[in-house]
């Protein structure tokens, strides 16, 4: 199975104890994401909200794309790949 | 007996500490960016802190040590798929061994193993008035729960909806606001839209009540059931926190000039008292900025600690955090600027 690694902002520190990057494993990128809740399940309200997708103000990159402009999160992962999830930051 | 403050601000949350009540020591921040909401000594020692981001959302955070913190692996949430938001808790009890969190979106939630894990006081969260909750300035939220006697018996007061009550450990709640002018009228569902800011009780007779809110300060001798109004003595009937001292009963409050300015009367940062059940109040204000200043107190942002004489302290939305060790008769201004002042609770240790 693929190796992805998931990059965290530093205010989230408080949620995972200090790490920054989790490895997870998965076909595609929605099984990896699924596989980072698994692993950190208290990260899920932090980046996902009561409508089951990625909260407001949550950026999630796969490999330097906004997943937001994705049709979907099944395309396939491959080992090596980059998840980074930031903030949207909008005004000054 | 030293004193230990948790000051929630908007941008963390800090320790200020005293073994006099007289100097302080603070320290912070932890949870630097989040906003810290309130907290909670749990009965077991440790501490409990609500924490919550504009971009990440709320959690709770438990500490034994005041040092190292541990995210709850659950917290409060509502379903996915529905259209309430779970955006920060407000207030945080514990009662017979139960947790409770008073959230926005208005709700109430419980905890019967620690926090561990936490269930929808549906008798609450689904009243039969909830399509006339609308949210006020603050927002949605369910800010403030008091115990009665009676095991079944507990109150919540949620801003611009009201009071309730229940008398069955919370399967059933009533709205208690008879007696207060209503500052939001619905059509289809009375007893609400009443603004409750802040409730205290007395520590004797807890049906005794007292509220601060929006449309004046009031209090009920019966639970709730009627409430009458008792302002005389304050310069507005407008303000947020209300707190009162186990020993002495005395009462305090901050009132803002008015609901339309939100701001300290005439540039002076005032705090009131009452010695009297709430007959009469007078100014206890002595070493407090008596001028140009106009920052405000929110309604969790002051704490009494208990001792003897009784300590009161508050923080403000400028920053300021101030200490009293005598009932208000003098005032400490700690030497500090913090970020906005949302919570304040204070332990002895």
């Amino acid at each position: 199975m693929p190796e992805a690694t998931v990059s965290l902002p530093s205010l989230l520190e408080p949620v995972t104890g200090g790490v920054r990057e989790i490895t997870v494993s998965g076909g595609t990128l929605r099984e990896a994401l699924a596989d980072l809740l698994v692993r950190e399940p208290r990260l899920r309200p932090h980046l996902f909200d009561e409508t089951g997708g990625l909260r407001e103000h949550v950026l999630c990159f796969h490999n330097g794309t906004n997943t937001r402009w994705l049709d979907h999160w099944d395309g396939p992962l491959s080992d090596g790949d980059a998840i980074l999830f930031m903030q949207a930051v909008s005004g000054g | 007996m030293g004193v230990r403050l948790l000051v929630g601000t908007a941008k963390g949350g800090f320790w200020a500490t005293s073994g006099d009540r007289r100097t302080w020591e603070v320290a912070g921040p932890f949870f630097k960016g989040w906003r810290v909401t309130t907290a909670l000594r749990m009965k077991d020692g440790r501490v409990m802190a609500a924490v919550a981001s504009d971009i990440y959302g709320p959690a709770l955070q438990v500490t034994e040590d005041f040092e190292r913190w541990e995210q709850l692996p659950a917290g409060p949430a509502y379903p996915e798929g529905g259209d309430r938001r779970f955006r920060e808790i407000w207030t945080l009890k514990e009662k017979a061994g139960v947790l409770y969190a008073g959230v926005q979106d208005a709700g109430l939630f419980s905890s019967a193993d620690g926090g561990a894990s936490w269930r929808a006081v549906e008798g609450l969260n689904e009243h039969s008035t909830r399509g006339g909750w609308v949210p006020g300035a603050g927002g949605l939220c369910c800010h403030a729960l008091l115990f009665g006697d009676d095991p079944g018996r507990m109150w919540c007061g949620i801003s611009a909806v009201g009071v309730f009550r229940t008398d069955d450990g919370g399967k059933t709640w009533t709205p208690r606001n008879e007696g207060v002018p209503c500052a939001i009228e619905d059509k289809e569902h009375k007893g609400i839209g009443t603004c409750v800011h802040g409730l205290a009780q007395d520590p004797d007779d807890p049906n005794r009540l007292f509220r601060q809110d929006h449309l004046g300060m009031f209090r009920s001798a019966d639970g709730g059931d009627r409430w009458e109004r008792n302002e005389q003595g304050l310069p507005s009937g407008f303000g947020f926190p209300i707190e009162i001292d186990r020993a002495t009963k005395t009462l305090f409050a901050i009132p803002q000039e008015s609901d339309q300015h939100r701001l300290p009367a005439g540039g002076a940062l005032r705090v009131f008292r009452s010695t009297d059940g709430g007959d009469s109040w007078r100014s206890a204000s002595q070493g407090l900025p008596s001028r140009d200043f106009f920052g405000t107190v929110l309604r969790g942002a002051m704490a009494v600690d208990g001792l003897d004489p009784g300590g009161l302290y508050f923080g403000t939305s400028a920053g300021t955090l101030h200490a009293s060790s005598d009932l208000g008769e003098s005032w400490t201004n700690l030497p500090v600027a913090l970020p906005r002042v949302l919570h304040v609770s204070a332990w002895t240790e």
